[in-house]
């Protein structure tokens, strides 16, 4: 039986066989039938291509050898630049002659001190100013501002700072601000008032400390902000320092911290000490103290409240120095975004020094009252309009107490400088 | 004495051990300490009570930035005004642009509303594109692998750590956005108008349209003209609800939902912004609620 089985199964698995060989053969047909369709479709669209890139190239061509001037563009590696326009319209109680021949008892002598800022009375292009930024290299970042003003050209700043150094150092060299007190660092246009702190204008000159020379800064590891900084400069500040005969002779060192008291209150203060070589090529110390408080009281909204008191004890040619002193304190309320109102007080506080010149007339009380109110209709633009009423000055041998009122306008065009604190 | 060496060696590692990270930003914040878990030490720089914008630069800001092994920033503008100045302060060459601990988020985005044309004279926006896309629930995944990828880069180390992280991550946050999906498909109200273009990358997740801004061009404070337009605008087109940020002045939108009858809702724009949203999903899930009706 199960021989008959076997011999009855055989055949039927031959045929079996027979049909799946081919079923097989069929499928080869087929698939061979499909590849040749797709590889006719692979070439054709092959030929598509090489046409459109034919075409492309053509058109290349066609455009590309009139003109191959974009080999070389560099546009990219272009540096950032910003431009800046600051002009203002004044009114003062004082002709513009006398003005500009002021004296301040003790500090400058009548026609001693240029007015770089909105000297005349009516209206002012004070500066146009170019800034400039780049990174130069993995190690370094150049920075330069050009004041460009109706009379002259001024190279501002210009300096190249380290990126790449570690353990928190920073290394900045070429001509720049003194990071001394907390104003001097900062640009015109990026104080709260138009004008200058008198104590910075008396012992530095309406430019404060700016010059050549280099830079050592150190933040400490430390969760507080704690910054250390030494700068070694020509010392071409005439009215402290401006020894430049025998090399450099100007030698700054701070010290600066910042708290947090809650999220929005923060106070940054700082010591500062210029010494230097003098015109009498005797020592002069300036001492400075500065104390910033800001309280953010919405997005927009804040206060804040600035001061520095500085102390000069300048050696001449007589056996006793001068031992001068002063301060300024403002008071700001950012009121909005677009709004902002602000007090501030100045006063000279110490002035021993010879003022046998000004024999007969009251220096004491130097001090100057300002007020203004600004509107920035957007982030780059700011109108503000300022009132002063200054009591340090002497024009033409009288005390004489000028009031000013001054419209200045600020424009920022092109990259964005960022704020600092 | 060898023993006070050995516990100051081990103690030093124990420090070196965890990588420090700043962000600029709550979300990015909180995302990185899901990948890195134990292994990362975040800071976060932006208050998210303020405008995103202008961050205040505090000094603060600086020790903070001079600690980090990895800066991890939006991108797309949204830092311009306040970071630059920090970074050039911080003397941390670790995290300077160009450097292996330096992240610009938004090279991994793709921006929406990217202008053809770029000038102030449209106020201030961004040439990049709008750069608030962490509001975009699902760009959450991306920010997710490529803050791993990072991680595994620069700590190679733990690369395992960061991985099962990271798959995990990924699996609670595709639930959690099936669950979004899911209840934003059931919104009916879909039309909005916002203060700011905060919102729009959210909007166009879940099809809202936006009809306008309160303010007349980025940047720039609310004008009457541009108000009584919108208004009109508003009342045309019936649209009831107006996004208001947590740090505009709120006044215009006031007067705007006086006029129209419409609702205004304060939505954050970070973790933290405003109550109820202060993890990931509470921040998304606080959005949604306002929202959807």
């Amino acid at each position: 039986m199960k021989k008959i089985m076997a011999l009855l199964l055989f055949p039927c698995l031959n045929l079996l066989a027979d049909t799946a060989l081919d079923n097989l053969k069929e499928q080869l047909v087929q698939q061979q039938k499909i590849i040749k369709i797709l590889q006719n479709k692979v070439s054709l669209i092959e030929k598509n291509n090489a046409q459109k890139q034919n075409i492309e190239l053509e058109k290349k061509m066609a455009l590309n050898t009139k003109d191959f001037s974009s080999s070389f563009s560099q546009k990219d590696y272009a540096p950032d630049i910003s431009m800046i326009l600051n002009m203002s319209a004044v009114g003062r109680s004082l002709k513009n002659s006398d003005y500009q021949n002021f004296a301040i008892p003790g500090f400058i002598d009548a026609g001693d001190e240029d007015l770089l800022f909105s000297p005349d009375k009516g209206f002012n292009l004070n500066y146009a100013e170019i800034s400039m930024h780049s990174a130069v290299d993995p190690y370094f970042d150049a920075y330069a501002t050009f004041h460009i003003r109706p009379d002259s050209f001024e190279v501002d700043e210009a300096y190249i700072i380290t990126r790449a150094l570690s353990e928190g150092f920073r290394i900045k060299a070429g001509k720049f601000r003194s990071n001394f007190g907390y104003i001097n660092e900062k640009h015109n246009h990026s104080w709260y008032f138009s004008s200058q702190p008198i104590i910075y204008q008396t012992i530095f000159g309406q430019e404060g400390i700016i010059d050549t020379g280099i830079q050592v800064q150190y933040l400490a590891p430390t969760d507080t902000y704690l910054m250390f900084g030494i700068e070694a400069m020509q010392g071409a500040n005439t009215r402290s320092f401006g020894d430049v005969n025998n090399g450099n002779s100007l030698y700054v060192a701070y010290l600066k911290s910042s708290i947090d008291i809650g999220d929005d209150l923060s106070v940054l203060g700082g010591l500062s000490i210029a010494n230097g070589k003098n015109i009498y090529k005797k020592e002069t110390n300036v001492y400075g103290v500065d104390l910033v408080l800001r309280e953010q009281l919405a997005s927009y909204s804040s206060l804040v409240w600035q001061s520095e008191y500085l102390y000069r004890d300048k050696q001449n040619n007589t056996p006793d120095s001068d031992k001068q002193a002063g301060f300024y304190s403002e008071l700001i309320f950012n009121y909005n975004k677009d709004y902002a109102l602000g007090i501030m007080y100045d006063s000279i506080t110490k002035n021993k020094t010879d003022l046998s010149i000004y024999t007969g007339l009251d220096t004491n009380n130097l001090n100057r009252y300002t007020a203004m109110v600004q509107y920035k209709p957007f982030e780059f633009s700011r109108l503000r309009l300022q009132y002063t009423y200054d009591k340090t000055k002497i024009i033409n041998g009288e005390r004489k107490n000028i009031s000013e009122i001054m419209l200045e306008l600020n424009i920022a065009a092109g990259a964005h400088s960022a704020h600092s604190y | 004495m060898k023993k006070i060496i050995l516990l100051i060696v081990l103690l030093t590692n124990i420090t070196y051990a965890s990588i420090k990270i700043d962000t600029t930003y709550n979300v990015l914040g909180a995302i990185t300490q899901e990948i890195g878990g134990d292994l990362v030490n975040v800071k976060v720089l932006a208050n998210p009570k303020y405008d995103p914008h202008f961050i205040v630069p505090k000094p603060s800001l600086i020790s903070k930035l001079r600690h980090a092994d990895l800066l991890i920033m939006n991108g797309g503008g949204l830092e311009m005004g306040w970071l630059p100045p920090l970074l050039k302060s911080a003397n941390n060459p670790k995290i300077q642009p160009g450097a292996n601990g330096f992240l610009d988020m938004s090279h991994f985005i793709v921006l929406m509303d990217k202008p053809s044309s770029v000038s102030r004279a449209f106020g201030d926006i961004h040439a990049d594109g709008n750069p608030h896309y962490t509001l975009d629930p699902y760009t959450v995944l991306i920010i997710a692998k490529v803050i791993s990828k990072k991680l595994e880069f620069l700590d190679s180390q733990n690369t395992k750590t960061y991985k099962k992280n990271l798959k995990n991550f990924l699996l609670k946050w595709d639930t959690y956005l099936k669950n979004l999906d899911s209840r934003m498909s059931l919104c009916k109200d879909k039309k909005v108008i916002q203060y700011h273009e905060l919102y729009n990358y959210f909007l166009k997740r879940y099809n809202y349209v936006s009809y306008g801004d309160i303010e007349p061009l980025p940047g720039i404070s609310p004008s009457s003209k541009h108000t009584i337009k919108l208004i009109s605008l508003m009342k045309k087109n019936d649209v009831k609800t107006i996004l208001q940020d947590s740090y505009h002045e709120r006044k215009t939108a006031k007067f705007i939902a006086d006029k129209t009858k419409a609702i205004v809702k304060i939505i954050p724009h970070d973790i933290g912004s405003v109550d109820k949203s202060d993890n990931l999903e509470d921040f998304y899930n606080n959005i949604a609620d306002k929202l959807c009706n």
